[in-house]
Protein backbone atom coordinates (compact mmCIF):
# COMPACT_ATOMS: atom_id res chain seq x y z
CA UNK A 1 0.00 0.00 0.00
CA UNK A 2 2.82 2.27 0.86
CA UNK A 3 3.99 1.85 -2.43
CA UNK A 4 1.12 2.97 -4.43
CA UNK A 5 1.18 5.97 -2.05
CA UNK A 6 4.37 7.28 -3.64
CA UNK A 7 4.15 6.03 -6.81
CA UNK A 8 1.46 8.43 -7.04
CA UNK A 9 -1.27 5.70 -7.36
CA UNK A 10 -4.05 7.11 -5.42
CA UNK A 11 -6.57 4.78 -6.55
CA UNK A 12 -6.65 1.55 -4.02
CA UNK A 13 -5.97 3.99 -1.16
CA UNK A 14 -8.67 6.45 -1.67
CA UNK A 15 -11.28 3.36 -1.90
CA UNK A 16 -10.68 2.26 1.00
CA UNK A 17 -10.35 5.54 2.79
CA UNK A 18 -13.59 6.47 0.94
CA UNK A 19 -15.20 3.50 2.51
CA UNK A 20 -14.10 3.51 6.02
CA UNK A 21 -15.23 7.31 5.66
CA UNK A 22 -18.98 6.24 4.83
CA UNK A 23 -19.23 3.89 7.04
CA UNK A 24 -18.28 6.21 10.02
CA UNK A 25 -20.54 9.04 8.11
CA UNK A 26 -23.33 6.23 8.34
CA UNK A 27 -22.77 5.11 11.77
CA UNK A 28 -22.39 8.82 13.33
CA UNK A 29 -25.25 10.44 11.12
CA UNK A 30 -27.34 7.55 12.76
CA UNK A 31 -26.06 8.00 16.38
CA UNK A 32 -24.34 5.28 16.54
CA UNK A 33 -24.70 1.70 14.36
CA UNK A 34 -27.70 -0.01 14.50
CA UNK A 35 -30.06 2.43 16.38
CA UNK A 36 -33.39 1.33 14.60
CA UNK A 37 -32.82 -2.41 16.49
CA UNK A 38 -31.45 -0.74 19.51
CA UNK A 39 -34.72 1.71 19.41
CA UNK A 40 -37.17 -1.64 20.05
CA UNK A 41 -34.92 -3.03 21.98
CA UNK A 42 -35.42 0.39 24.24
CA UNK A 43 -39.06 0.43 24.02
CA UNK A 44 -39.48 -3.42 24.61
CA UNK A 45 -37.48 -3.03 28.00
CA UNK A 46 -39.54 0.09 28.84
CA UNK A 47 -43.09 -2.22 28.05
CA UNK A 48 -41.37 -5.09 30.37
CA UNK A 49 -41.50 -2.80 32.85
CA UNK A 50 -44.85 -0.71 32.80
CA UNK A 51 -46.37 -4.66 32.28
CA UNK A 52 -44.52 -5.78 35.35
CA UNK A 53 -45.85 -2.81 37.28
CA UNK A 54 -49.60 -3.59 36.19
CA UNK A 55 -48.79 -7.06 36.81
CA UNK A 56 -47.97 -6.16 40.15
CA UNK A 57 -44.65 -8.21 39.63
CA UNK A 58 -42.20 -5.47 41.63
CA UNK A 59 -39.40 -8.12 41.49
CA UNK A 60 -39.34 -8.10 37.50
CA UNK A 61 -39.80 -4.29 37.85
CA UNK A 62 -37.02 -4.00 39.83
CA UNK A 63 -35.13 -6.32 37.54
CA UNK A 64 -35.51 -3.42 35.00
CA UNK A 65 -34.48 -0.76 36.83
CA UNK A 66 -30.80 0.07 36.57
CA UNK A 67 -28.65 -0.77 40.02
CA UNK A 68 -28.40 2.86 40.72
CA UNK A 69 -31.92 3.95 40.57
CA UNK A 70 -33.33 -0.10 42.34
CA UNK A 71 -30.58 1.16 44.86
CA UNK A 72 -31.85 4.66 45.00
CA UNK A 73 -35.25 3.89 45.57
CA UNK A 74 -34.57 1.55 48.10
CA UNK A 75 -32.98 3.57 50.23
CA UNK A 76 -35.56 6.42 49.75
CA UNK A 77 -38.12 4.64 50.61
CA UNK A 78 -36.51 2.40 53.11
CA UNK A 79 -38.02 -0.80 52.03
CA UNK A 80 -36.93 -3.57 49.64
CA UNK A 81 -37.18 -2.57 46.26
CA UNK A 82 -39.72 -4.57 44.99
CA UNK A 83 -42.13 -3.49 47.51
CA UNK A 84 -41.42 0.23 47.04
CA UNK A 85 -41.52 0.08 43.22
CA UNK A 86 -44.83 -0.97 43.12
CA UNK A 87 -45.98 2.00 46.02
CA UNK A 88 -44.95 4.62 43.37
CA UNK A 89 -48.46 4.60 41.70
CA UNK A 90 -46.32 5.05 38.13
CA UNK A 91 -48.74 5.01 35.50
CA UNK A 92 -48.60 1.58 33.36
CA UNK A 93 -49.51 2.53 29.71
CA UNK A 94 -47.12 0.78 26.76
CA UNK A 95 -44.68 2.96 25.07
CA UNK A 96 -45.71 5.12 22.34
CA UNK A 97 -42.44 6.78 21.08
CA UNK A 98 -38.63 6.00 21.66
CA UNK A 99 -35.84 8.26 20.64
CA UNK A 100 -32.51 6.89 21.04
CA UNK A 101 -29.39 8.74 21.37
CA UNK A 102 -25.64 7.11 22.05
CA UNK A 103 -25.98 4.91 24.72
CA UNK A 104 -29.47 6.53 26.09
CA UNK A 105 -32.97 6.25 25.22
CA UNK A 106 -36.47 8.35 26.13
CA UNK A 107 -39.14 6.35 25.74
CA UNK A 108 -43.09 8.03 25.87
CA UNK A 109 -45.96 5.85 26.94
CA UNK A 110 -49.24 6.82 26.90
CA UNK A 111 -49.17 8.85 30.63
CA UNK A 112 -45.60 9.04 31.81
CA UNK A 113 -41.76 10.02 30.33
CA UNK A 114 -38.90 6.97 30.76
CA UNK A 115 -35.69 7.36 30.66
CA UNK A 116 -33.31 4.38 29.95
CA UNK A 117 -29.69 3.34 29.46
CA UNK A 118 -27.69 0.75 27.80
CA UNK A 119 -25.70 -1.67 30.25
CA UNK A 120 -23.63 -4.98 29.54
CA UNK A 121 -26.98 -6.63 30.24
CA UNK A 122 -29.50 -4.60 28.17
CA UNK A 123 -31.74 -1.76 28.75
CA UNK A 124 -32.84 -0.72 31.88
CA UNK A 125 -34.91 2.26 32.83
CA UNK A 126 -33.32 5.11 34.93
CA UNK A 127 -36.65 7.68 35.78
CA UNK A 128 -39.60 6.55 35.38
CA UNK A 129 -42.69 8.89 36.71
CA UNK A 130 -41.31 11.89 35.15
CA UNK A 131 -42.79 15.57 34.66
CA UNK A 132 -41.74 18.23 32.74
CA UNK A 133 -39.92 21.09 34.01
CA UNK A 134 -39.56 23.42 31.05
CA UNK A 135 -35.95 24.03 30.56
CA UNK A 136 -34.87 21.98 33.68
CA UNK A 137 -34.01 18.44 33.87
CA UNK A 138 -37.70 16.32 34.71
CA UNK A 139 -38.54 15.58 37.71
CA UNK A 140 -38.98 11.83 38.00
CA UNK A 141 -40.98 9.44 41.07
CA UNK A 142 -37.89 6.97 40.48
CA UNK A 143 -34.51 8.13 39.57
CA UNK A 144 -30.80 7.50 39.77
CA UNK B 1 11.20 4.85 -3.93
CA UNK B 2 14.01 6.93 -2.12
CA UNK B 3 13.18 9.70 -5.13
CA UNK B 4 8.79 9.37 -4.55
CA UNK B 5 9.86 9.62 -0.53
CA UNK B 6 11.93 12.48 -1.06
CA UNK B 7 9.47 14.13 -3.44
CA UNK B 8 6.24 13.63 -0.88
CA UNK B 9 8.38 14.23 2.31
CA UNK B 10 5.99 16.86 3.27
CA UNK B 11 2.94 14.84 2.56
CA UNK B 12 3.82 11.52 4.00
CA UNK B 13 4.97 13.43 6.98
CA UNK B 14 1.68 15.23 7.89
CA UNK B 15 -0.50 12.47 6.92
CA UNK B 16 1.81 9.95 9.24
CA UNK B 17 1.25 12.37 11.68
CA UNK B 18 -2.39 12.93 11.50
CA UNK B 19 -2.36 9.41 11.99
CA UNK B 20 -0.68 9.07 14.82
CA UNK B 21 -2.77 11.97 16.56
CA UNK B 22 -5.61 10.32 15.44
CA UNK B 23 -5.59 7.15 16.71
CA UNK B 24 -4.12 9.36 20.29
CA UNK B 25 -7.23 10.61 20.31
CA UNK B 26 -9.39 7.57 19.78
CA UNK B 27 -7.68 6.45 22.72
CA UNK B 28 -7.37 9.10 25.33
CA UNK B 29 -10.68 10.06 23.99
CA UNK B 30 -12.39 6.96 25.20
CA UNK B 31 -10.92 6.98 28.26
CA UNK B 32 -11.97 9.93 29.06
CA UNK B 33 -15.79 8.95 27.83
CA UNK B 34 -15.14 5.93 29.94
CA UNK B 35 -14.34 8.16 32.77
CA UNK B 36 -17.38 10.54 32.21
CA UNK B 37 -20.04 7.10 31.59
CA UNK B 38 -18.65 5.49 35.56
CA UNK B 39 -20.08 8.60 36.92
CA UNK B 40 -22.87 8.89 35.24
CA UNK B 41 -24.17 5.28 35.50
CA UNK B 42 -23.54 4.42 31.81
CA UNK B 43 -21.87 1.25 30.46
CA UNK B 44 -17.64 1.52 28.74
CA UNK B 45 -17.39 1.28 25.20
CA UNK B 46 -14.92 -0.46 23.39
CA UNK B 47 -12.52 1.43 21.09
CA UNK B 48 -14.57 0.40 18.25
CA UNK B 49 -18.01 1.64 19.98
CA UNK B 50 -16.61 4.89 21.05
CA UNK B 51 -15.13 5.97 17.26
CA UNK B 52 -18.35 4.88 15.66
CA UNK B 53 -20.24 7.30 18.64
CA UNK B 54 -20.89 10.84 18.13
CA UNK B 55 -18.48 12.00 20.80
CA UNK B 56 -15.14 11.23 18.58
CA UNK B 57 -17.15 12.30 15.59
CA UNK B 58 -17.75 15.70 16.80
CA UNK B 59 -14.49 15.79 18.30
CA UNK B 60 -12.66 15.45 14.88
CA UNK B 61 -15.65 17.02 12.82
CA UNK B 62 -15.22 20.37 15.22
CA UNK B 63 -11.32 20.78 14.47
CA UNK B 64 -11.65 19.66 11.06
CA UNK B 65 -13.98 22.49 10.35
CA UNK B 66 -12.05 25.35 11.84
CA UNK B 67 -8.93 23.88 10.11
CA UNK B 68 -10.41 24.20 6.56
CA UNK B 69 -12.32 27.76 7.52
CA UNK B 70 -8.91 28.77 8.34
CA UNK B 71 -7.51 27.97 4.46
CA UNK B 72 -10.47 29.03 3.02
CA UNK B 73 -10.89 32.24 4.60
CA UNK B 74 -6.42 32.51 4.20
CA UNK B 75 -6.96 31.38 0.04
CA UNK B 76 -9.07 34.16 -0.12
CA UNK B 77 -8.45 37.14 2.10
CA UNK B 78 -4.94 36.77 0.42
CA UNK B 79 -5.92 37.52 -2.59
CA UNK B 80 -7.72 41.38 -1.33
CA UNK B 81 -5.77 42.21 2.00
CA UNK B 82 -1.84 42.39 2.31
CA UNK B 83 0.56 42.90 5.27
CA UNK B 84 3.97 44.50 4.72
CA UNK B 85 6.54 43.08 5.30
CA UNK B 86 5.33 39.63 5.52
CA UNK B 87 5.79 36.26 3.01
CA UNK B 88 2.77 35.26 3.65
CA UNK B 89 1.31 38.27 1.98
CA UNK B 90 1.56 39.14 -1.51
CA UNK B 91 2.93 42.74 -3.19
CA UNK B 92 1.64 45.78 -1.49
CA UNK B 93 0.28 47.12 -5.11
CA UNK B 94 -0.68 43.64 -6.12
CA UNK B 95 -4.26 43.29 -4.46
CA UNK B 96 -6.98 41.71 -6.49
CA UNK B 97 -6.94 39.08 -8.82
CA UNK B 98 -4.15 40.13 -11.33
CA UNK B 99 -4.00 40.29 -14.82
CA UNK B 100 -4.29 36.61 -17.33
CA UNK B 101 -0.83 37.53 -18.18
CA UNK B 102 -0.02 37.32 -14.48
CA UNK B 103 -1.74 34.86 -13.72
CA UNK B 104 -0.55 32.91 -17.01
CA UNK B 105 -3.95 31.47 -18.24
CA UNK B 106 -5.66 31.62 -21.57
CA UNK B 107 -3.46 33.10 -24.31
CA UNK B 108 -0.70 33.80 -21.97
CA UNK B 109 -0.76 30.35 -20.53
CA UNK B 110 2.33 28.31 -21.23
CA UNK B 111 3.18 24.92 -22.45
CA UNK B 112 3.35 23.63 -19.26
CA UNK B 113 0.56 24.83 -17.82
CA UNK B 114 -2.29 22.82 -16.51
CA UNK B 115 -5.11 21.86 -19.21
CA UNK B 116 -7.73 23.79 -17.64
CA UNK B 117 -5.50 26.77 -16.86
CA UNK B 118 -5.10 26.51 -21.36
CA UNK B 119 -8.74 26.00 -22.04
CA UNK B 120 -10.52 29.63 -21.22
CA UNK B 121 -13.62 30.02 -20.73
CA UNK B 122 -15.66 28.14 -17.91
CA UNK B 123 -13.22 25.42 -17.23
CA UNK B 124 -10.46 28.23 -16.80
CA UNK B 125 -12.87 30.43 -14.41
CA UNK B 126 -13.49 26.78 -12.16
CA UNK B 127 -9.77 26.02 -11.94
CA UNK B 128 -8.85 29.61 -11.19
CA UNK B 129 -11.14 28.77 -8.03
CA UNK B 130 -10.60 25.42 -7.57
CA UNK B 131 -8.17 26.00 -4.33
CA UNK B 132 -10.76 27.94 -2.26
CA UNK B 133 -13.74 26.19 -3.63
CA UNK B 134 -12.51 22.74 -2.42
CA UNK B 135 -11.20 24.38 0.69
CA UNK B 136 -14.89 26.18 1.23
CA UNK B 137 -16.78 22.66 0.45
CA UNK B 138 -14.47 20.87 2.55
CA UNK B 139 -15.53 23.49 5.85
CA UNK B 140 -18.68 23.44 5.08
CA UNK B 141 -18.90 19.73 4.80
CA UNK B 142 -16.92 19.28 8.52
CA UNK B 143 -19.03 21.86 9.68
CA UNK B 144 -22.09 19.84 9.20
CA UNK B 145 -20.62 16.83 10.19
CA UNK B 146 -20.13 18.97 13.01
CA UNK B 147 -23.52 19.50 13.47
CA UNK B 148 -24.83 15.74 13.17
CA UNK B 149 -22.67 14.37 15.52
CA UNK B 150 -22.37 17.03 17.87
CA UNK B 151 -26.37 16.85 18.21
CA UNK B 152 -26.13 12.86 18.68
CA UNK B 153 -23.10 13.33 21.63
CA UNK B 154 -25.10 16.20 22.91
CA UNK B 155 -28.60 14.41 23.21
CA UNK B 156 -27.24 12.05 24.62
CA UNK B 157 -25.87 14.31 27.41
CA UNK B 158 -29.65 15.51 27.95
CA UNK B 159 -30.63 12.21 28.44
CA UNK B 160 -28.52 11.36 30.60
CA UNK B 161 -29.84 14.33 32.41
CA UNK B 162 -33.09 13.72 31.92
CA UNK B 163 -33.59 16.17 29.30
CA UNK B 164 -35.76 16.16 26.46
CA UNK B 165 -33.58 15.67 23.20
CA UNK B 166 -32.64 18.40 20.16
CA UNK B 167 -34.23 18.73 16.65
CA UNK B 168 -31.41 19.31 14.46
CA UNK B 169 -32.22 22.67 14.45
CA UNK B 170 -32.36 23.16 17.72
CA UNK B 171 -29.42 21.95 18.26
CA UNK B 172 -27.27 24.41 15.18
CA UNK B 173 -29.19 26.90 17.51
CA UNK B 174 -27.47 25.66 20.95
CA UNK B 175 -24.69 26.80 23.23
CA UNK B 176 -23.18 23.88 22.96
CA UNK B 177 -22.77 24.03 19.43
CA UNK B 178 -21.40 27.87 18.68
CA UNK B 179 -18.93 26.95 22.02
CA UNK B 180 -17.63 24.53 20.11
CA UNK B 181 -17.65 26.34 16.98
CA UNK B 182 -15.77 29.59 18.36
CA UNK B 183 -13.35 28.11 20.36
CA UNK B 184 -12.17 26.47 17.24
CA UNK B 185 -12.08 29.45 14.98
CA UNK B 186 -10.82 31.92 17.46
CA UNK B 187 -7.58 29.71 17.46
CA UNK B 188 -7.64 29.68 13.97
CA UNK B 189 -7.88 33.31 13.51
CA UNK B 190 -5.22 34.14 16.07
CA UNK B 191 -3.11 31.41 14.77
CA UNK B 192 -2.96 33.47 11.00
CA UNK B 193 -2.63 36.26 12.96
CA UNK B 194 0.60 35.90 14.62
CA UNK B 195 2.41 34.14 11.66
CA UNK B 196 1.71 37.23 9.29
CA UNK B 197 2.99 39.64 11.87
CA UNK B 198 5.32 37.98 13.20
CA UNK B 199 6.84 36.59 9.90
CA UNK B 200 7.83 40.34 9.16
CA UNK B 201 10.21 40.44 12.11
CA UNK B 202 11.32 36.81 12.67
CA UNK B 203 13.83 34.36 10.49
CA UNK B 204 13.48 30.49 9.93
CA UNK B 205 16.07 29.38 7.75
CA UNK B 206 15.33 27.29 4.94
CA UNK B 207 11.93 27.58 5.68
CA UNK B 208 9.85 28.93 3.02
CA UNK B 209 7.04 30.18 5.38
CA UNK B 210 9.78 32.78 6.46
CA UNK B 211 12.30 35.60 4.45
CA UNK B 212 15.48 34.21 3.85
CA UNK B 213 17.51 35.92 7.19
CA UNK B 214 19.24 38.81 5.64
CA UNK B 215 16.01 40.36 4.67
CA UNK B 216 14.51 43.61 5.42
CA UNK B 217 11.79 43.87 7.38
CA UNK B 218 9.86 45.55 5.15
CA UNK B 219 10.45 43.00 2.22
CA UNK B 220 6.91 41.62 1.13
CA UNK B 221 6.42 38.50 -0.74
CA UNK B 222 9.98 36.86 -0.47
CA UNK B 223 10.43 33.10 0.80
CA UNK B 224 13.54 31.18 1.21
Amino acid sequence: MFDLVVSGNYAFVWRIVISVACGLAVCWAAAGCGTGQRGEEAEAAADAFVTALAEGDGAAACGLLSPDAAEQLAAEEGKPCEAAVLEQGLPTDSAEETDVWGDRAQVRTGGDVLFLVELAEGWKVVAAGCAPQGERPYECEVEG
Amino acid sequence: MRKALRDNGLSICFGLLFLAALVGQAFAGRADYNDRQLVEGGAPASLVQYVASGDFAVDLAENWQSEYLQFFLYVFATVWLVQRGSPESKLVGKTGTESDEEQKVGRYATEDSPEWARAGGWRTAVFARSLGAVMGALFMLSWLAQSVAGRSAYNADRLAQLQDPLSWTGYVGSADFWNRTLQNWQSEFLAIGTIVVVSVYLRQRGSPESKPVGDPHDTTQDTG
